[in-house]
């Protein structure tokens, strides 16, 4: 910090104190307030988790896979893949560092397939390829935290995202999410991202447009598995 | 192209009021974000407890400011932000400069901050050789097109496909087309080039949490999160009013705020970043500045109706329903804050004399405290501020000179009390006013339009000048509710 920075910063804090001292009518309660965060009103509460995760999803425009096991993931990893091929959509695919994201693709046959590209290459990509760390059923988002795996960009940059999460890491609220990440025993990850659907504008008109800067397509196969392999 | 300013509200508004394009662009995306709003506060059983809540949280913040302030910058440089302090503008955007020469930076990718806007950073950066470009889909064609924003949630509403299109054609050399695909297309792969090329993002605060020093922030398009995670270098500029609590608030203001704002459940986007990454050859930039900004907000500190302006989260749901706004839009106001909420923090900001015209673009309906996520009272804020200009005192705010209003306006007021205050008094006129407009009807048509009263004598003259009057009835309310409870 420069001496001016410092200088700014004692001032800034002697006129908070000083306006909030002027002021009449400051009651002050008690700092610890526990707040009541009540429940979401939708149709389908009886849903499972995954189920509910599924609906919210597909609401915003994503694709949802619900499948087994690994070895059903991977097949419908290459049902996806085969789709956007037929379009010629997916030449180039780039993976995270997650190993189950590695092991699935590899029953894939693509021009080029590649873990972590360098950024600048990653521009020319089709496809990234990644696994959510959690999701949230009550908004169908997916939690990605950076330093569990090298996900930032190529969940970003490619047209296209196919993200793997197990049912097990679903958790039913954003609040449930938030407390799992700031009770994570190794330290909050440093750069967590909440995706909810493709990327989207309505800039122009108000007409709503797809993959504007991020991927304009995201699926997510959600793995309902026992197995502890991730 | 000369921006407008507040100064000249009551001209700026005028003029909007003629522009067909621009109201009907207007009516449709007010009216549309107003459906979607309601809709998706209906999607929680408890949308007033929220609201509630959130604005206890606010408070709670506010009263204890510069605690909340010093533990956001204990955590987040602990995590490994630099933190800056500025006093105003001048400040903020001399540390932005210093930043952007000791780096040698030529490119800043921009993504949208109203905090930003209110510095005008991109023209300090100008000024010394650094391009500042907006990479939010709207902010692009309004940089573009060298304007300003006239919504805060989409800043280009008052543009065209069609001039949007002519835009592109002339300044980016594409070949003529007026689909929006194509458009957004154009404006993915132009930008792009420039998130590969950038030295240093630039981004907003939605929320800072005090407990763990990291920086929310809501988007729907991608563009935060490429410039918060491709350049080497991130400054994020947050007014100091942005600091949360607990990691754990940050639910209430996630449901309220995209509901609000949009009327999604979630926009497509959160970025949540705790300083600078942990691994050396992590993913992310190696720097990140967080710059936090005083600029006449701490003086609203000092009393609790002006306080409240401290709590907004910059949704625009207030914008959406004002009826003003509904009319004249963004430009009018003449500064980065329009609506209601403009109308209150604007003369806070800059000075009541700067902006003595804004408190009274409002009818004091209330529908902007309705729909205030956060329970803004700002019909109460603008009475406050009314007060100030009426009453010519300064306390807060040195910089401008007291604004008297007019004697005679003065006189009319206190009459106007008397009467509404006075209910058979009011009944008497009313009587009085129905006989009396006898003389400006003109046969059974009178007004503009059929039924309305379209223009009085001065110097009434002046409110019928751009607004209908609705004649007094034959028969008073109460006489009409006496009549039916007889039947």
């Amino acid at each position: 910090m420069t001496n001016t920075s410092r200088e700014a910063r004692d001032a800034i804090l002697q006129s908070i104190q000083a306006n909030l001292a002027a002021s009449e009518g400051i009651v002050h309660t008690d700092h610890t307030i526990v707040p009541y965060r009540g429940e979401l009103l939708r149709a389908g509460a009886s849903l499972s988790r995954t189920e509910k995760f599924r609906e919210r999803l597909e609401s915003v425009g994503g694709y949802c896979y619900i499948v087994k096991s690994e070895d059903e993931a991977a097949r419908a990893l290459s049902a996806i893949i085969g789709e956007l091929q037929s379009k010629d959509a997916a030449k180039r695919i780039a993976l995270s560092d997650a190993p189950l994201v590695s092991s699935l693709a590899r029953g894939i046959a693509a021009e080029e397939i590649d873990v972590c590209p360098l950024p600048a290459d990653l521009f020319n990509y089709d496809v990234g390829m990644t696994m959510a760390q959690a999701a949230i059923a009550e908004t169908g988002t997916l939690v990605l935290a950076a330093e569990r795996e090298r996900h930032r960009l190529v969940s970003l940059l490619p047209p296209v995202h196919i993200a793997i999460v197990y049912s097990r890491d679903i958790v039913d609220t954003i609040g449930d999410a938030l407390t799992q990440l700031r009770g994570d025993a190794t330290g909050m990850s440093r750069a967590i991202t909440f995706i909810t659907g493709p990327s989207r504008t309505a800039d122009i008109e108000l007409t709503l447009t797809v993959g504007v800067h991020g991927p304009k397509e995201l699926h997510v196969i959600v793995i309902e598995a026992a197995s502890e392999a991730s | 192209m000369d921006h407008l300013t507040s100064e000249t509200f009551d001209a700026n508004a005028r003029a909007a009021l003629n522009d067909a394009q621009l109201r009907g662009a207007l009516k449709n995306a007010t009216s549309l974000f107003g459906k979607r709003r309601l809709a998706a506060a209906h999607s929680v059983s408890n949308w007033e407890d929220l609201r509630s809540e959130a604005r206890r949280i606010k408070d709670e913040t506010l009263l204890h400011l510069d605690k909340y302030l010093e533990q956001f910058t204990v955590n987040a440089e602990e995590a490994g932000a630099q933190i800056h302090w500025a006093r105003d503008a001048a400040e903020a955007n001399a540390i932005v400069k210093e930043i952007a020469q000791h780096k040698q930076a030529r490119l800043v990718v921009k993504s949208k901050s109203m905090t930003t806007e209110e510095i005008h950073l991109n023209s300090a950066l100008e000024a010394v050789g650094v391009e500042a470009l907006e990479t939010d889909l709207g902010e692009y064609i309004i940089q573009l097109a060298g304007e300003t924003p006239s919504h805060i949630i989409a800043p280009a509403i008052h543009k065209t496909r069609f001039q949007i299109a002519d835009l592109f054609v002339e300044k980016l050399g594409i070949e003529p087309t007026d689909d929006v695909v194509m458009l957004t297309a154009t404006a993915r792969r132009v930008l792009r080039q420039k998130f590969a090329a950038a030295d240093i993002g630039i981004s907003g605060v939605n929320f800072g949490v005090a407990e763990a020093g990291t920086i929310l922030i809501l988007e729907n398009e991608g563009n935060i999160r490429l410039t918060t995670s491709l350049p080497k270098v991130h400054i994020a500029v947050m007014g100091i009013e942005k600091v949360i609590p607990r990691f754990a608030d940050l639910e209430v203001f996630l449901k309220l705020l995209p509901r609000s704002g949009t009327g999604q459940h979630l926009t497509s986007y959160q970025s949540l970043i705790t300083g600078t990454k942990r691994a050396a050859d992590g993913e992310g930039p190696d720097e990140l500045h967080i710059i936090l900004l005083d600029n006449g907000r701490s003086k609203m500190l000092a009393h609790p109706t002006t306080r409240q302006s401290l709590a907004c989260i910059r949704c625009g749901a207030c914008l959406n329903a004002c009826p003003v706004y509904q009319q004249i839009g963004g430009h009018a106001y003449g500064s980065v804050y329009p609506g209601p909420i403009g109308a209150v923090i604007t003369p806070q900001l800059i000075g009541l004399k700067k902006a003595s015209q804004l408190p009274y673009a409002s009818s004091l309906c209330g529908a902007c405290r309705e729909v205030c996520p956060v329970k803004i009272d700002i019909p109460e804020l603008l009475l406050h501020l009314r007060a100030e200009i009426t009453e010519g005192s300064e306390v807060r705010d040195e910089r401008s000179e007291p604004v008297k209003r007019k004697t005679g306006e003065r006189l009319a007021f206190k009459m106007w009390a008397a009467v509404m205050t006075r209910p058979r008094l009011y009944e008497f006129s009313a009587r009085v006013g129905h006989l009396l407009q006898g003389f400006i009807k003109r046969g059974n048509r009178i007004g503009k339009v059929g039924g309305l009263i379209g223009r009085l004598a001065p110097p009434l003259a002046a409110w019928t000048g751009t607004r209908d009057l609705r004649p007094i009835e034959a028969k008073s309310f109460r006489q009409q509710w006496r009549s039916a409870e007889r039947s």
